[in-house]
């Protein structure tokens, strides 16, 4: 619960662990971060270049909801990209932006993606070494350790805020009284004001508006402590990760594919050092302040059923499971004329 | 009350994909049975919704891949995502660019499936369902 304690927000440690000892092994590849959001932290080195995940928004939504780049300039540079060059080169050379913004605002969205992952639901993490595509890679990379860091800041940040809970799954609206077309408050939050419809949560306002979600869910919790915002409803939490054993796909033909919570998978390469099933940890979810009011926390529900699976830990999401969403990634990668940013 | 069931329906897949931004279904004639959605018109959206459905599975019988299970399309901007639902109505998603399709495609069977038991249970007139303010 994030009850203004600061010491109460950390990462999730699964995700801890893997980011730590990908960096320690130097992994050159990717890490499957399978949960709420989830998401793709693309590695070289050791070294963070990219993170990819549905809950925060890639410096392409960056900059063309923001209006920083034109989209028929992001097109027209990303259709030259494709020809050989690269996508930073392109997108620099044609004068669509500096090279030190470009860097500095793929730096923020980096570090955005990985205090999303980290303050979100972390089931299982799954290093995978090999080649690494990345459109626009971080360059430098960002060290673990600095990511790790500075998400553990921003969630401090946002847990000392008074009133603010659960915010990962927040909606918000207008507090009653509240008129957005009356006010005329500056430093960006007319935007949200405008857009927080009891729809959107921190994330959606985000990518509406092509801003980072901390920043934006820091602007969030600060106008509802001045009771300009109120949260409506929270989002449920994914069925698969609320009630795995309910999950509507199958378990799959394999009976080894049933695995169990929050495993860090030991891969046959030397990716990581933590052993197939590290100590499943209770409190995963510690900046969940709202979990009281949520169903309970899936890495408990699936202890209980499954304790088994030593050494086997697998997906177990079935064959509806994170193959199909993968297949279905690079198909559209392959097809697509053009790419969001990574 | 079947209409309050499939907005039901609507708001817990939304809940549970991270990036849906709205939701709607239509019947196959493309109408709009119930909508749940933002900034955009629900009317054009169904009609489309079953012209584009018809095409899709047509689409996936002449290239010989069996049935259809949704069609996607993907722009700048975000998704629209349809799922045939049973033979008379039409689920459709919008999302932003974060769309988690992935868990889409496990999360929205169950949704498809619930929200042909409820028009399965309603009555067949269109005129019991009314559009969401």
């Amino acid at each position: 619960m994030a009850t203004g304690d600061p010491a109460d927000a950390v990462t999730d440690p699964v995700l801890r662990e893997s980011l730590t000892s990908s960096a320690a092994v130097g992994l050159t590849g990717v890490l499957q971060v399978i949960g709420d959001p989830g998401g793709t932290v693309y590695l070289s080195g050791g070294e963070i270049i990219g993170i990819k995940t549905p809950g925060a928004p890639s410096l392409e939504v960056l900059v063309l909801k923001s209006g920083r780049v034109p989209e028929d300039g992001w097109e027209a540079a990303f259709s030259a990209a494709a020809a050989g060059t690269t996508m930073s080169a392109e997108l620099i050379t044609r004068g669509l932006i500096g090279a030190g913004e470009l860097e500095a605002l793929l730096r923020t969205a980096v570090a955005d993606a990985l205090f999303v992952l980290a303050c979100g639901y972390v089931d299982q993490c799954r290093p995978e070494p090999g080649p690494v595509s990345v459109l626009l890679p971080l360059d430098p990379p960002a060290e673990a350790a600095w990511l790790l860091a500075e998400a553990e800041r921003r969630m401090n940040a946002l847990a000392a805020i008074p009133g603010l809970t659960g915010y990962q799954r927040a909606r918000v609206q207008p507090a009653p009284g509240v008129v957005p077309a009356d006010l005329i408050l500056g430093g960006g939050r007319d935007e949200l004001l405008a857009l927080a419809n009891g729809r959107r949560t921190p994330r959606d306002l985000a990518f509406a508006l092509g801003r980072g979600v901390y920043a934006t869910t820091l602007e969030l919790g600060r106008m509802q402590h001045e009771g300009l915002l109120v949260t409506t409803s929270h989002r449920a939490p994914p069925s698969s990760l609320a009630t795995p054993q309910a999950s509507t796909a199958p378990a799959s033909t394999a009976p080894a594919s049933t695995a169990p919570a929050k495993t860090v998978r030991a891969e046959p390469a030397p990716a990581t050092s933590e052993p197939a099933n590290s100590e499943p940890v209770a409190d995963h979810e510690p900046a969940e302040p709202a979990a009281a009011s949520e169903p309970a926390p899936p890495a408990e529900a699936t202890n209980g059923d499954r304790p088994g699976g030593h050494g086997l830990t697998r997906r177990r999401r079935g064959r509806h499971g994170d193959d199909a969403g993968a297949d279905m990634s690079m198909l559209l990668r392959l097809l697509r004329p053009r790419s969001s940013g990574d | 009350m079947a209409d309050d069931s499939l907005l039901n329906e609507m708001q817990e897949l939304r809940d549970r994909v991270t990036g849906i931004t709205g939701a709607a279904v239509a019947s196959r004639d493309g109408l709009i049975i119930k909508a749940d959605v933002d900034d955009v018109n629900p009317d054009n959206l169904a009609a489309l919704a079953a012209a584009w459905l018809g095409v899709a599975q047509r689409m996936a019988s002449e290239a010989g891949q069996g049935l259809l299970r949704e069609a996607v399309t993907r722009s700048s901007g975000g998704y629209v995502a349809i799922y045939a639902v049973g033979r008379t109505a039409v689920l459709l998603l919008t999302g932003d660019e974060g769309l988690d399709i992935g868990r889409l495609h496990r999360e929205s069977r169950s949704s498809v499936e619930n929200i042909e038991a409820v028009l399965a249970s309603a009555p067949a007139t269109p005129g019991i369902f009314r559009q969401l303010g």
